[in-house]
């Protein structure tokens, strides 16, 4: 649909001018990567056979990836409570190719945003390891979580009466993404209450997805039923985001 | 039989709570500029919510083009064109883009956007800030962004919604003229809202008084007018002015007597206001009334308002 590839084109060209946000949500990742890590890695040294650095990667990349999330859910969010996109309902295009721009364009950033901070990894010490074959197939991995993830802050910025309420409802995903889950810490140091949580928590399984396929740490959890996770986090996203903008188009957005 | 540009039959939007417009029906026919006229909250916006696909009517029926708008609503997007009442441009982009964009949208040819953007950037004298970002816009050039913007696909009809609201007076009689050029030169159909007299009367063909989300009078500027009688006598005043009312609504030479109650303001219609005004002064004095101003003039659409809908338009 071409009206899809309209408004994914729009919304990059906006994402490249608002320069500020990308470099703010960079630099945060990059303050992880650099306070944390390399803090942490004095500490701690050695996890679960690669060092610290290279562990607490695909934690830091989840987190990019969710805040490149978050900015794209901004965009639709700031063109509905503008009124911009009465523009796209009164033209003459398919009501799915306005979800679907926005999809492309949210996932499109989300994912950039995780690859640039695979590179900042990288140059801060982060080593790849195994057969290029399982790199490539945790970069779908996160692929599929970043959609997952935008498909969930798109169905909130749908809904979202304000930017302070949508903010509010994407920082309650935050913090868990890190701590609730085995993105700084290994699974088995964690009291079992807890382990219940991380286990409910799809970044954990992301996560230790990628740290088996492409950082050399073994697998604490089956890969395929992290891959199956992942998978249906990308499909239950999406799925809700869908909904999302159907009761919101019955709003008249 | 020509077909209508626009026809609505009975057209109702209800809430939960709320009704926004009820039983609403309006012709227009092609070429014509035609404004529906009202207050805030009147159902102005639902109707042109309605007949531009953005909602679907919870009664009644409406074609716009020939086309049904909730049927073939595909049909009717293709040919229409539309701004909203509130202004809806993104800040961060220029205003070549916006009208861009608005093309691709529409699957226009690059030559034809092209084409079509430098026509209409002559037209609403955009020339020197095509190229700038829209924040550094003033309002009435996002205004005539927007009709740009609009015109853009080649509409046949162009519905615009209070499409003046919030400018100064100079930009506001630039963009009647833009509308007036349109119609004229390019046979383009308008419906437009507004709340403001003045461009009711000087824009349209034809005028619909729209008010509680219903249609309470329709004609020619000029003949709503005159369907009011030929002379108005204004009193504003205090005391008994129910019972002044009362008498002065049974002397033979009053047509009608209005009232708007915010303002004050007693509107006698009779068939001669210069001889009659000393009877209505004395009229008042015998009825318990002080007279603190009293003035006479010919009825204006502003008269016909406040005659169909109990309010003054400066209230509404």
């Amino acid at each position: 649909m071409y009206a899809t590839y309209v408004i994914w084109a729009k919304h990059m060209h906006k994402f490249s001018r608002s320069t500020e946000e990308a470099m703010g949500l960079a630099l945060q990742s990059v303050m992880w990567v650099v306070l944390f890590g390399v803090g942490m890695r004095g500490l701690v040294g050695d996890v679960g056979g690669s060092d610290y650095m290279s562990y607490m990667l695909p934690g830091i990349i989840a987190l990019s990836a969710l805040g490149g999330a978050v900015g794209g859910g901004l965009i639709l969010l700031d063109e509905r409570l503008r009124g911009i996109t009465k523009e796209y309902l009164v033209a003459p295009i398919p009501r799915l190719s306005i979800l679907l721009g926005n999809a492309a364009s949210t996932a499109t950033k989300a994912l950039l945003q995780a690859l640039l901070m695979l590179l900042v990894g990288l140059l801060m010490g982060a080593r790849l390891a195994g057969h290029p074959a399982g790199w490539l197939a945790a970069l779908v991995l996160v692929a599929l979580f970043a959609l997952g993830f935008s498909g969930l802050a798109l169905a909130i910025a749908a809904q979202s009466r304000s930017i302070m309420g949508y903010h509010g409802m994407i920082f309650l995903f935050n913090l868990p993404i890190l701590f609730a889950s085995n993105a700084l810490y290994p699974l088995d140091v964690l009291p079992s209450w807890m382990q219940v949580v991380v286990l409910f928590n799809p970044t954990t399984y992301l996560i230790d997805a990628t740290r088996a396929l492409a950082f050399g740490t073994p697998a604490t959890l089956p890969l395929l039923l992290s891959a199956a996770v992942v998978l249906g986090l990308a499909i239950g996203g999406v799925g809700l985001a869908y909904g999302s903008f159907q009761s919101a188009l019955k709003r008249n957005m | 039989m020509t077909t209508l540009a626009i026809e609505a039959h009975n057209l109702g939007k209800h809430y939960k709570e709320t009704t926004a417009l009820s039983d609403l029906s309006l012709q227009v026919e092609p070429q014509q500029i035609y404004a529906l006229l009202g207050p805030n909250g009147a159902g102005k916006t639902t109707a042109l919510s309605i007949l531009t696909t953005l909602i679907p009517p919870s009664s009644g029926t409406a074609r716009v083009a020939g086309f049904d708008v909730v049927a073939q609503a595909h049909e009717v997007r293709r040919r229409i064109g539309v701004t909203f009442q509130e202004i809806v441009l993104d800040r961060d982009l220029t205003g070549r883009q916006v009208l861009d964009i608005h093309g691709q949208l529409y699957r226009l040819g690059k030559a034809e956007r092209t084409r079509r953007i430098s026509e209409l950037v002559a037209l609403v004298q955009l020339e020197d800030a095509i190229d700038r970002d829209i924040k550094t816009y003033s309002g009435g050039m996002k205004r005539r962004l927007e009709l740009a913007r609009g015109l853009m696909t080649n509409p046949e009809i162009l519905f615009l919604d209070e499409p003046t609201q919030g400018l100064d007076p100079q930009n506001r009689v630039g963009i009647w003229d833009y509308i007036r050029t349109l119609n004229r030169e390019h046979n383009l159909t308008v419906l437009l809202t507004t709340h403001y007299m003045e461009e009711a009367e000087a824009l349209a063909h034809r005028v619909g008084i729209i008010d509680h989300g219903t249609m309470v009078a329709e004609g020619t500027p000029a003949g709503l007018v005159a369907s009011l009688g030929t002379e108005l006598i204004r009193v504003q005043g205090s005391g008994d002015t129910a019972h002044f009312i009362k008498t002065i609504t049974t002397m033979p030479f009053v047509l009608r007597v209005d009232q708007d109650q915010q303002q004050g303001v007693i509107q006698i219609y009779v068939d001669n206001s210069t001889r009659r005004l000393l009877d209505v002064v004395q009229m008042a004095g015998s009825n318990g009334m002080r007279v603190d101003d009293i003035s006479i003039a010919r009825p204006t659409l502003g008269d016909a308002f406040l005659h169909y809908t109990g309010r003054g338009l400066r209230d509404a």
